[in-house]
């Protein structure tokens, strides 16, 4: 679950450079496969499909996360004789992280390239325009990273979220544990220290509302900017109020940071979950030292221990093609893998891969990815949740809800080893 | 009351970090009258050299400091050397805010390519340990690198005020022209400063790196903070810049902690700005040329 938006957008400038001449490499080498068309069923000509993705600039690490997450599906597929025997040709251009771009981007796919169909780009800040441009073409919109409230607010009916739920949503699943507890047990107060970014202070705020109302005292509840980047006075501020739970509204570099200050001003909450970044089983542990894991819930909905069928696979075919350990995969990849998934299953299900089928046969039942059983609203807002997981020994786990947990929750949470 | 004092004890021991930083920001004003946009990616440099030197080789991030200076100080003379010293003409402190920026971006691009855009840290084994004093709670990284940032202060102080290069410098920043008729090479003089301000920025990027986690693009939250440490210290002024590093430390940390953190990093722009109003040259600008 990634959920940047546009932090460090100053940085965009730096680019620059590297952006023209990136995008200029990128489209000459994605202008080969133009024409041809053929969208009719029976003639077995390749199913293209078009993706901008940013492959520079401020979202290019998690961009590229993408990338090989729906090429791994792309040569998944081919092997397996490609989607109702047509072969799937996958035209990735760079966006550079440029929402203007992405606008770009997408019209030349579906203008000039006429490509078949159209994936999502990374982030909702691109994926809102990008949607829009699917939407005037009639084109369906599977997107695996723009789950942003901007989103679903534009009511869009071709519009498909390949997350378990939006991702102010996010830590809804820490709400039900926590208040799925016997009252005895239940913490009874709480501090918020909320990121100021579309993402992450909503899933806090969305937690101590259902809190308040269960009678958990806020004791705490702060928003912080995005460039701060020593936490220690914002937690020595919510040490001062003691509060048995703690829930970070966070990215990935905040959540860090918090849970560094946390282990020096010697602070330890009963309960702690942290939005984003606790999620990260490769980044993570090497930010705050393994030991220091131990008992910090996050929410997730693909991970390198995910039980969900078909996850095992898929790491398998990544390190066969990709290298590296199953820690390091980005659930990025693996999101932008269920998109294809999604496709694949309604191939299976209709014979056809149009964009009015696959918009109308989507919109009904329940779908199965590498990111659990979805199913969406009408304007394309997933109606799942995630999943909680937290740090037992050393591993990030499934805790909760019980059905498909992998472990007990383990609370309270265990001293900071230091 | 404990809060609070909790607060100011981290407001300092930020504030000393950040000091070092700046003083190379300023020296470098108060001999070239050049305003140096790429300190802040020299200290993300720095944050990089440190990050690999550890995790390749297990250097230890403060002993770290011994190999990183002496580089950044290779990069900060060439710099100059190649970049800066050709400007010509009444806009050179124009044009050399483009040329750092443009530096700058370039360490930025660079520094993206090799390690991607994701946010690192550098993490020893003790870097999360505190003592505890008092009830408080002391950073032992905070705490060594505030001694250290004071170290190399005074040596930085020792060097312009008791050597040889620091009689020129403080002559060329005083009067240019006068020192060139007495036998000061301003030029050399102009490149080794230079190098000192981006050997500054070394020793606190290895710091840096330990107190925050950063990226390629952790630089430009940098250099604002930097500028305005270094504005309100009064440009030139290395004594200032140290204050007013250890004002801006401690209002944000204060601010943060007992009121809103929204409003930690604007506190200190509020007394930027009051004391730009009520003393335009800085706190401790000098109104003719010659403090450093």
């Amino acid at each position: 679950m990634q959920l940047r938006f546009g932090r460090g957008r100053r940085a965009r400038f730096g680019a620059a450079a590297a952006i023209t001449i990136g995008a200029l490499a990128l489209s000459a080498c994605s202008s080969g496969g133009g024409g041809g068309g053929g969208s009719s069923s029976g003639t077995k000509t390749p199913l293209k499909i078009g993706i901008s993705l940013s492959l520079t600039g401020d979202f290019s690490d998690s961009g590229k996360a993408a990338q090989r997450g729906y090429e791994l599906w792309q040569s998944v597929a081919n092997k397996a004789g490609g989607v109702l025997g047509r072969k799937v040709q996958l035209s990735i251009v760079d966006d550079a992280s440029n929402p203007d771009q992405v606008v770009t981007n997408y019209t030349n796919l579906i203008t000039q390239q006429k490509v078949d169909l159209v994936f999502g780009p990374y982030s909702s800040l691109l994926t809102v325009p990008a949607s829009r441009v699917a939407s005037r073409y009639h084109y369906s919109f599977i997107e695996p990273a723009g789950g942003g409230p901007s989103v679903f607010a534009q009511k869009l009916t071709n519009l498909f979220f390949v997350q378990p739920a939006a991702t102010t949503k996010g830590g809804d699943v820490f709400a039900n544990y926590i208040l799925s507890l016997p009252a005895s047990q239940r913490p009874k107060t709480a501090a918020y220290a909320k990121l100021d970014d579309p993402f992450s202070a909503p899933i806090a705020d969305n937690i101590r509302k259902r809190f308040e109302a269960a009678g958990i005292k806020t004791v705490y509840d702060q928003t912080y900017p995005s460039e701060t980047a020593d936490m220690t006075p914002i937690i020595s501020g919510i040490a001062a109020k003691n509060p048995d739970v703690v829930v970070g509204g966070s990215q990935e570099g905040d959540a860090f940071a918090q849970i560094k200050a946390m282990i020096q001003l010697k602070f330890d909450p009963k309960y702690l979950f942290e939005s984003n970044g606790a999620n990260s089983p490769g980044d993570f542990p090497a930010a705050v030292g393994l030991p220091n894991t131990n008992g910090v819930f996050s929410s997730a909905d693909w991970y390198a221990d995910s039980t969900i069928a078909g996850s095992k696979q898929f790491i398998a075919d990544y390190i066969a093609k990709y290298g590296g350990t199953a820690n390091k995969i980005d659930p990025t990849s693996a999101e932008a893998y269920s998109a294809g998934m999604l496709l694949q299953e309604v191939a299976k299900k209709t014979g056809k891969v149009d964009n009015a089928t696959i918009i109308s046969t989507l919109h009904s039942g329940t779908w199965p990815t590498l990111v659990g059983n979805l199913k969406w609203n009408q304007y394309g807002e997933p109606q799942g949740d995630y999943v909680l997981v937290q740090w037992i020994d050393g591993k990030l786990q499934t805790v909760f809800p019980a059905n498909g947990a992998q472990h007990t929750p383990l609370a309270p949470k265990p001293a900071w080893a230091g | 009351m404990h809060a609070l004092i909790q607060a100011i004890i981290l407001g300092i021991l930020t504030g000393g970090v950040y000091a070092l930083m700046a003083s190379g920001q300023t020296l470098i004003f108060g001999i070239m009258k050049i305003v140096n946009l790429a300190q802040g990616a020299l200290v993300v440099l720095g944050a990089y050299l440190t990050y690999t030197l550890f995790t390749t080789f297990g250097l230890d991030p403060f002993l770290s400091i011994v190999i990183t200076t002496p580089l950044l100080f290779l990069v900060g003379v060439v710099v100059q050397r190649v970049l800066i010293r050709p400007l010509r003409g009444s806009d050179v402190a124009e044009l050399s805010l483009l040329v750092t920026f443009a530096v700058a971006l370039a360490i930025e691009g660079a520094l993206s390519f090799a390690y991607g855009s994701t946010l690192t840290n550098v993490q020893p084994a003790y870097a999360n340990s505190s003592w505890t004093v008092l009830g408080f709670q002391v950073s032992v990284v905070r705490f060594v690198a505030f001694v250290l940032s004071l170290v190399l202060l005074a040596a930085l102080y020792f060097i312009l005020q008791r050597t040889k290069f620091g009689r020129s410098v403080r002559a060329t920043v005083q009067n240019p022209a006068s020192a060139e008729l007495l036998g000061v090479n301003a030029s050399r003089v102009s490149a080794i400063g230079f190098g000192l301000g981006a050997a500054t920025a070394a020793a606190a990027g290895s710091v840096f790196g330990m107190l925050n986690a950063f990226n390629p693009g952790s630089h430009y939250d940098l250099i604002s903070r930097l500028l305005t440490v270094v504005v309100l210290g009064g440009l030139g002024s290395i004594g200032g810049s140290v204050i007013a590093a250890l004002v801006m430390g401690v209002a944000s940390s204060i601010v943060s902690a007992e009121a809103a953190p929204i409003w930690g990093d604007f506190t200190f722009f509020v007394v930027l700005l009051l004391v730009l109003l009520l003393r335009p040259r800085g706190l401790f600008g000098a109104r003719v040329r010659g403090a450093l």
